[in-house]
């Protein structure tokens, strides 16, 4: 018995003595490197194209995407370990008319393997309240142009736009759906709050080292914006602009996110 | 935090009042954040040049003055509605432009509560000026004179969204009216003689009026349902469009009196032409509903009891809130 155990307790700092050997030889423990988080919006499986891919719903509504855009914040990586990596201060909008906006960078992340990711669907309420000298990049109101992304008469971002073309709709002779979701939480009191938090378990463990600098893909899938927990019809809600209904659909699609791979 | 103004800068506007900023000293203190941006002389100017350019809307035809006109303390005189570009209509009465460094939240629903996103609401929206910010910044680039103005309010010439709407929160916020007879009155100032009329008012006032109308801002910022009959044509639900609550609904923010000789038509739509209405709809014309204020409903009788002499000593007692210097003050008219 005493012969086992110290033969397993020599292999097993055998092992280490490899592993550390290997790693000291070839990688500095203390390195950072890039993650990247792509955002690929799809059907399903299928690529979605603006305009041209005709989606159905479960109420068997047919419908084309215009405008697809959403912010993402507040993300966090979790390693095996326990250790939690923020990335405060950093803001996104994710366009998918714009491709360069779907890739996601996140800047020196230390050494580790990460098995847990999580992020906002929106903007925190504590730079929603914020001073206008902290908002800038894709928090500058000005940089919308006419893809808005800020109510303006209930201050707030838009968390959340999704606009398109449905048969099924007409107002006015126009068949435009609109739905745009925002709120969160109001200051001077409660007001709804569309603010979702996304946590995903990262597949395979998602190494980050010196050498290696993983992509991690991630896609979400449109259909869940109307069928999820709630079920939207095209014909009785083509507009959505109230942050209390839009709770449904901000419920719906937080999730719609899955993590596809890592490469 | 009470005086921002700085105080080796030589300035022009200095031998009458130079209109910037200041704390008065019966007013509560102020609750904009001036550490993240200071009253300057410079940045006044650059928000008042803003503030009277058309080229902030669309087509170049509306200024923020269009709506909100000194000589009316900054009201759009006889509009019972506000009217933008193209003379479409808007939805409520353009509310005064006065104190706004001591409210800490803005238009008749409180949708914004910081006062330098204020000017966003009227610039895109689009019965009013109907533009982009983005385009208003592009215009003011490659307008001659701007980025000069810019580079004396920021020490840089860049025209960024915060310095454009942090200017026009300096100019705001330097449009302090606390110059009435009655500041005069509770200050002890030169001038500040109450008849006995208005002393009889002052003091009906202060027990019928002054639980929302509170402090000397005359408005204790917050949102109640005042019992006004509810037009179902023309539904406007107030603060209930911010919150979506139900207790919410027919809510509007209590407007300050400061200047109200001045500010006709009353109430979010403008409904009432004149004081007389207004204080006949207070004394007999308050309806009622689940969320009217229950100061409106004491002792199982809706509205507050006014006799006619309350009514014409209360009238009497409002007038002293009016502030000739404020509406003719030279700094605030357009450069």
């Amino acid at each position: 018995m005493k012969t086992a155990y110290s033969f397993f307790i020599g292999l097993f700092g055998l092992t280490i003595l490899v592993a550390s050997c290997d790693k000291m030889e070839v990688e500095n423990p203390n390195a950072t490197n890039d993650v990247v988080i792509e955002f690929d919006n799809r059907i399903g499986s299928a690529d979605l194209v603006l305009g041209t891919s005709v989606l159905t719903n479960s109420s068997r509504e047919k419908y084309t995407v215009s405008t697809l855009n959403y912010f993402i914040s507040n993300l966090k990586l979790i390693t095996e370990m326990g250790d939690m990596v923020s990335f405060p201060d950093q803001y996104f909008l994710v366009k998918e008319s714009d491709s360069g906006s779907q890739m996601i960078e996140l800047k020196n992340v230390p050494t580790g393997n990460y098995q847990h990711l999580s992020f906002y669907i929106g903007v925190d309420s504590l730079r929603s309240i914020a001073d206008a000298g902290l908002r800038t990049g894709v928090l500058d109101i000005a940089s919308y142009g006419s893809d808005n992304m800020y109510w303006s008469w209930n201050m707030g971002y838009i968390f959340f736009k999704i606009e398109g073309n449905s048969p099924v709709i007409d107002i006015k002779g126009i068949d435009k759906f609109e739905f745009h979701i925002g709120g969160f939480g109001g200051k001077e009191g409660p007001t709804p709050n569309n603010i979702k938090n996304v946590g995903l378990n990262l597949p395979e463990m998602t190494k980050v080292s010196e050498s290696t600098s993983p992509t991690v893909h991630i896609i979400f899938d449109v259909n869940k914006v109307m069928d999820g927990s709630s079920t939207i019809k095209l014909a009785t809600s083509p507009i959505i602009h109230s942050p209390m209904v839009g709770k449904t659909i901000s419920a719906n699609y937080s999730k719609g996110f899955i993590v596809d791979h890592v490469h | 935090m009470s005086c921002n103004r700085p105080s080796e800068e030589p300035n022009p506007l200095e031998e009458e009042s130079d209109g910037l900023f200041y704390q008065p000293d019966n007013f509560p203190s102020a609750s904009y954040d001036f550490k993240n941006n200071p009253v300057t002389i410079q940045g006044f100017e650059l928000g008042r040049k803003l503030f009277y350019d058309g080229r902030i809307s669309r087509d170049g035809t509306i200024s923020c003055a269009e709506c909100h006109s000194q000589s009316y303390a900054f009201t759009h005189h006889g509009h019972t509605l506000s009217h933008g570009i193209d003379d479409r209509v808007g939805k409520r009465n353009a509310p005064s432009i006065q104190n706004t460094a001591f409210m800490k939240s803005f238009f008749w629903d409180g949708g914004v509560f910081d006062l330098d996103f204020l000017s966003v609401a009227p610039i895109t929206n689009p019965l009013e000026m109907d533009e982009e910010v983005g385009n208003v910044l592009k215009k003011l680039k490659s307008t001659a004179g701007y980025p000069e103005l810019f580079e004396k309010a920021y020490g840089g010439s860049e025209i960024t969204t915060e310095r454009f709407l942090k200017a026009l929160s300096q100019f705001m916020n330097s449009l302090v009216s606390a110059n009435s007879k009655y500041d005069k009155y509770v200050r002890k100032e030169k001038g500040g003689g109450f008849t006995p009329q208005e002393i009889a008012g002052l003091s009906t006032f202060k027990s019928k009026c002054a639980s929302c109308h509170a402090t000397d801002l005359f408005t204790d910022g917050s949102y109640r349902n005042n019992g006004l009959a509810i037009y179902e044509r023309d539904l406007d639900v107030g603060r209930y469009l911010i919150t979506e609550n139900e207790n919410d609904k027919y809510k509007f923010k209590v407007p300050s009196l400061r200047n109200m000789e001045y500010t006709s038509p009353y109430m979010h739509d403008g409904r009432f032409i004149n004081l007389t209405m207004v204080l006949e709809h207070y004394a007999n014309g308050v309806e009622d509903s689940k969320t009217l204020d229950s100061e409106l409903k004491k002792d199982s009788k809706l509205g507050i009891s006014l006799s006619e002499e309350e009514k014409l000593n209360i009238k009497a007692f409002l007038k002293t809130l009016s502030d000739p210097t404020f509406i003719s003050q030279a700094a605030y008219a357009a450069p």
